[in-house]
């Protein structure tokens, strides 16, 4: 098939489709770091129990592939009797794994503060939770902007999951095993998704280093 | 002063109210701890998923033996597929510091490419698309193939970081000398260059690893594959599946590890060099 063939009959699917990866993007990020930031205060905080489920929660979702938690997300659970979603074990996947990598950037974005910093601020009688949200949290957030910019971009990629699992509406990648299983839409029905993920790749890096140009700390 | 963690001067030594309260706080967080373990051990039980039926057959060493030859495939792929990456990514690397404009503008635009495209989407093609064009692959290359082209581009960006990281005096050093522009580079630049990202590849190698098991869609043994098929023979999903997760976390953990160490490892000789120097 070829281009204007291919857009005529799954235009709109593909606008479906590059919404859901993009919406998928979006809430699986924002929570992944929330949840990061989470894990990471928990990794420095002074309860050695709590450090440990931190270091623990991290390793495992740092070095799981994506498919075998999906798998037991989608497939394992049900025999625990807790039955989600589709939706729902994409969302659950596309988040831990990247919260994960998130707490990791966070960490070395921590190590760039200056200890005199935290002595300052314990002379002024910050308790460790307001010396954490004031002073540790906002600079170890500035100074990893690249490497957050990286990890949106590899969580986009990892929406591509969601084609493992009959979810509705497609993403990309399900969406072009979709048209190719059911018709020969060939090279170009994987040229478009590949064009819209870079597409939107190339925009998330060039706006990840205009804020990092605006944000980073000089030092 | 030597700076190691943060997490080593985020405090001062605790004095007694504090080091009662935090004590409070661990045994508040060992009980929490420890009635969430409660909680998934309890869930285990009660859909009986604890029933030895679903666990009797880990002590069969035919069970493991199986187990190994799919992660043995799963080894292979993953280290064809980071060789493969390595050579593309140098070749794209070389292609991007050269004179040449255009050649300069197609290797940055197929690295873009790969870094920009989910590895599901380039195993689809090979599955889906390359057998209509008459390029029959068997499921090894199905699945190496793709994992390889999807990491080439990281791996030709660390290579670059590589090559800039090399000290300039280096390079004067052996133009002065009278050395050639290549041998100067595999012979002065490259070496030293891979040195500084070995990390990054073997951080590369626990990527293409972790793609590696999207090998199920070609149906290649790999170790996720021949999991499903040891489900179906023992009629046990989760405990099966459970434990190969394990498996890789294992492995890529052992990896990251060794990552960290040569990291280190490469930062201390840096340290002395310099020191010396």
């Amino acid at each position: 098939m070829g281009i204007s063939e291919l857009l005529e009959k799954y235009g709109d699917r593909y606008l479906q489709a590059l919404l859901m990866t993009w919406r998928l993007t979006v809430i699986s990020f924002s929570l992944a770091l929330l949840i990061g930031i989470v894990i990471t205060v928990l990794r420095v905080c002074p309860i050695k129990p709590l450090r440990g489920f931190g270091d623990f929660y991290v390793q495992i979702f740092r070095n799981i592939p994506g498919a075998a938690l999906l798998i037991l997300l989608v497939y394992a659970l049900p025999y625990l009797k807790i039955t989600l979603s589709y939706y729902a074990c994409v969302l659950i996947a596309t988040v831990l794994i990247p919260s994960s990598f998130c707490s990791e950037h966070l960490m070395s974005g921590m190590n760039t503060i200056d200890p005199g910093q935290i002595e300052a601020a314990r002379a002024l009688g910050l308790t460790f939770l307001q010396m954490i949200r004031r002073i540790v949290i906002p600079q170890a957030l500035r100074s990893s902007v690249l490497p957050m910019t990286n990890l949106l971009v590899a969580d986009m990629l990892t929406t591509s999951l969601a084609s493992q699992v009959p979810l509705r509406p497609m993403e990309l990648t399900g969406l072009v095993s979709y048209i190719n299983t059911h018709a020969t839409g060939g090279v170009m029905a994987f040229v478009i998704s590949a064009a819209l993920y870079c597409l939107t790749a190339l925009v998330i890096g060039r706006a990840g280093s205009w804020i990092d140009r605006k944000v980073r700390i000089i030092r | 002063m030597k700076r190691t963690s943060i997490r080593d001067f985020l405090y001062e030594p605790p004095g007694p109210k504090t080091r009662r309260r935090t004590t409070a706080a661990t045994t508040v967080a060992v009980v929490l701890l420890a009635i969430l373990l409660f909680l998934i051990i309890r869930q285990f039980y009660i859909s009986g998923q604890l029933s030895s039926r679903y666990w009797a057959f880990f002590g069969k060493l035919s069970t493991w033996r199986f187990l190994w030859e799919g992660l043995m495939t799963t080894v292979q792929a993953a280290l064809t597929g980071s060789g493969i990456s390595f050579i593309l990514g140098f070749l794209l690397m070389r292609g991007k510091v050269r004179d040449g404009r255009i050649l300069k503008a197609i290797c940055t635009a197929l690295i873009e490419f790969t870094r920009g495209v989910p590895t599901l989407l380039f195993i689809y093609f090979f599955f889906l698309v390359v057998p209509q064009t008459g390029w029959q692959l068997n499921a090894f290359w199905k699945i190496t193939l793709p994992c390889a082209i999807s990491a080439c581009g990281v791996v030709a960006e660390a290579l670059r970081s590589g090559v800039n990281a090399v000290p300039r005096g280096q390079t004067e050093a052996a133009l002065s000398l009278g050395l050639g522009k290549t041998r100067l580079f595999y012979k002065i630049v490259f070496p030293q260059a891979v040195r500084y990202v070995i990390p990054s590849l073997i951080a590369e190698l626990v990527i293409v690893l972790k793609d590696t098991t999207f090998a199920y869609i070609v149906s290649c043994a790999d170790l996720m594959q021949n999991a499903k098929v040891l489900i179906s023979n023992y009629d046990a999903l989760l405990s099966i599946y459970l434990v190969v997760a394990v498996i890789y976390i294992l492995i890529n953990y052992a990896l990251n590890r060794l990552s960290d160490v040569w990291a280190k490892k490469a930062e201390r000789q840096n340290g002395a060099e310099r020191t010396q120097a």
